[in-house]
């Protein structure tokens, strides 16, 4: 021991060692890493119920002897793909529900076809969700369905149950949902209405490209994407921190287009006139108050969330006229609260919790 | 065993933490401001503007070739997809009708369409007693 320095010798030589040997590993693996896929993901066995377009109902095949009377139905938000809820076995939210018992959904997205870019906000609550939920109906043969959004699946979702407030929704779970899109402080700023001209945008591209999407979403935090490459290659050699930088990376740069009217709707109501939080938001005519919500809620929100800010979700349990509603607030981003490590010990102990007794 | 103040691995994962950390700060308040966002907006309008005028004039190159536009291709497309789709329910119906299960070639690895219908357990769960016994 190097008593002047307060360095142990012994350990330094120990460490030095290891790292030799991570960089050794780090070019076996770097090769690996670009020779090879990453893990399958969405690979829990499902069927397909309906198909139309953008829009795929899918169910999941039972893992439980027995299981809850009532189905749940997973509304994916309409810029990412379903198997972020769905990763590997072990770290598969719907792999999770099966196992414990709840009969599974999923209503999930493909990109919108350019014949789909006049694709609305009423084409979305009024008739993908409803058709859904008709189908989910008639397979499980149930009247009852909880529904689960996840962020922007979650404001389809209360747009859906405040107009249709004596509907078959049993529960709702929302995951990181926005009511009030005055506090997503940057993403107004992208969306300033002095300058940015959606209608000019929709006209001249019709569906919206995935890469502005991933763009807007990245340029929240600029330099993380290139701290995650220092940080992959650091740890290279660990294959598990590989097995799960892949998942989380091929998901977050796998993002859909939007369509282009569901574009526009969701910039002028939502963005420019916060039109949910303000009650005056109208689908297709009808108009959607989150007053009307009276089945019970769950809200998961998460402590660091970059994308939904925690301001921009605070108001909707108030909002909700529902006497059974609670807001838990866990550790963790907008993805890692929902899937990966963090959500296997914090969101879905919870939600079980929570479902189990009001699925029978 | 070296702590976390002398570890040099430790030390660069906390620099380079921090260092993300400190520059997303930076970009983030930046990013707030409206002269960002009038720049931002100028730079994509003028990317739209001309993605939509090249548009147009492969349209106008295209018909004078005598070749179908985008559009022709994609009402084309547009029609062969909702006879798929009758296709696939007509498919469906069928297995539903006949009672036949297993999967349909020409869908997602790992799904199969409707109507490949496995014994559904029944609907009789009931949530765990307090003791935290799973029925």
């Amino acid at each position: 021991m190097n008593a002047a320095a307060g360095l142990d010798l012994s350990s330094i030589q120990d460490r030095i060692q290891t790292e030799v040997q991570r960089a050794i590993q780090r070019s076996i693996k770097g090769v690996e890493y670009f020779a090879s896929s990453g893990p399958a993901l969405g690979a829990t066995p499902k069927d397909t119920l309906s198909s139309r377009g953008t829009m795929t109902l899918y169910h999941y095949r039972p893992m439980a002897d027995e299981i809850y009377r009532v189905p749940i139905l997973i509304v994916m938000a309409t810029t990412n793909r379903g198997y972020i809820l769905d990763l590997v076995p072990g770290q598969s939210f719907v792999e999770f529900l099966l196992r414990r018992g709840y009969d599974v959904y999923m209503l999930d997205w493909t990109a919108p076809k350019p014949e789909e870019k006049s694709l609305g906000i009423a084409d979305y609550v009024l008739d993908f969700i409803p058709h859904c939920m008709r189908r989910v109906q008639e397979d499980s043969g149930e009247q009852d369905v909880s529904v689960i959004g996840y962020c922007f699946g979650g404001v389809l979702s209360l747009l859906y149950g405040s107009i249709v407030s004596d509907g078959p929704m049993k529960n709702l779970v929302l995951f990181t949902t926005p009511i009030d899109f005055r506090e997503m402080t940057l993403f107004q700023n992208f969306s300033d209405r002095r300058y940015f001209d959606v209608d000019r945008l929709v006209d001249a591209v019709g569906n919206v490209p995935p890469e502005m999407i991933l763009s807007s979403f990245e340029m929240l935090r600029p330099v993380s994407r290139g701290i995650s490459q220092v940080q992959l290659w650091e740890n290279i050699w660990n294959d598990d921190y590989v097995k799960s930088f892949r998942m989380f990376d091929r998901w977050a740069t796998d993002t859909l287009p939007l369509a282009g009217e569901y574009f526009r709707g969701i910039t002028k109501d939502l963005m420019w006139d916060n039109k949910l939080f303000n009650d005056t938001m109208a689908v297709g005519g009808r108009k959607a108050l989150l007053s009307e919500i009276k089945v019970p809620v769950l809200h998961a929100v998460a402590e660091h969330d970059h994308i939904v800010p925690y301001a921009a979700a605070r108001p909707l349990i108030a909002k909700i006229g529902s006497t059974d509603k609670e807001e838990v607030m866990l550790k963790g981003g907008h993805v890692s609260l929902v899937a990966g490590a963090n959500a296997i010990k914090r969101l879905w102990p919870k939600l079980d919790s929570w479902l189990a007794g009001r699925s029978t | 065993m070296t702590d976390k103040s002398t570890d040099p691995a430790a030390l660069w994962q906390t620099m380079l933490g921090e260092m993300e950390k400190g520059f997303n700060a930076v970009a983030t308040q930046a990013m707030a401001s409206p002269e960002f966002s009038k720049a931002l907006n100028q730079a994509g309008s003028v990317g739209a503007g001309a993605q939509k005028q090249v548009g147009d004039m492969m349209e106008k190159y295209l018909a004078s070739l005598n070749l179908p536009s985008r559009g022709e291709m994609v009402d084309f497309a547009g029609r062969l997809q909702s006879m798929e789709a009758r296709l696939d329910e007509i498919k469906a119906m069928l297995q539903q009708s006949l009672g036949t299960s297993g999967t349909v070639s020409g869908t997602t690895p790992g799904t199969a369409q409707s109507g490949a219908d496995p014994q559904r357990p029944p609907r009789t769960k009931r949530p765990p007693s307090p003791e935290g016994e799973q029925r």
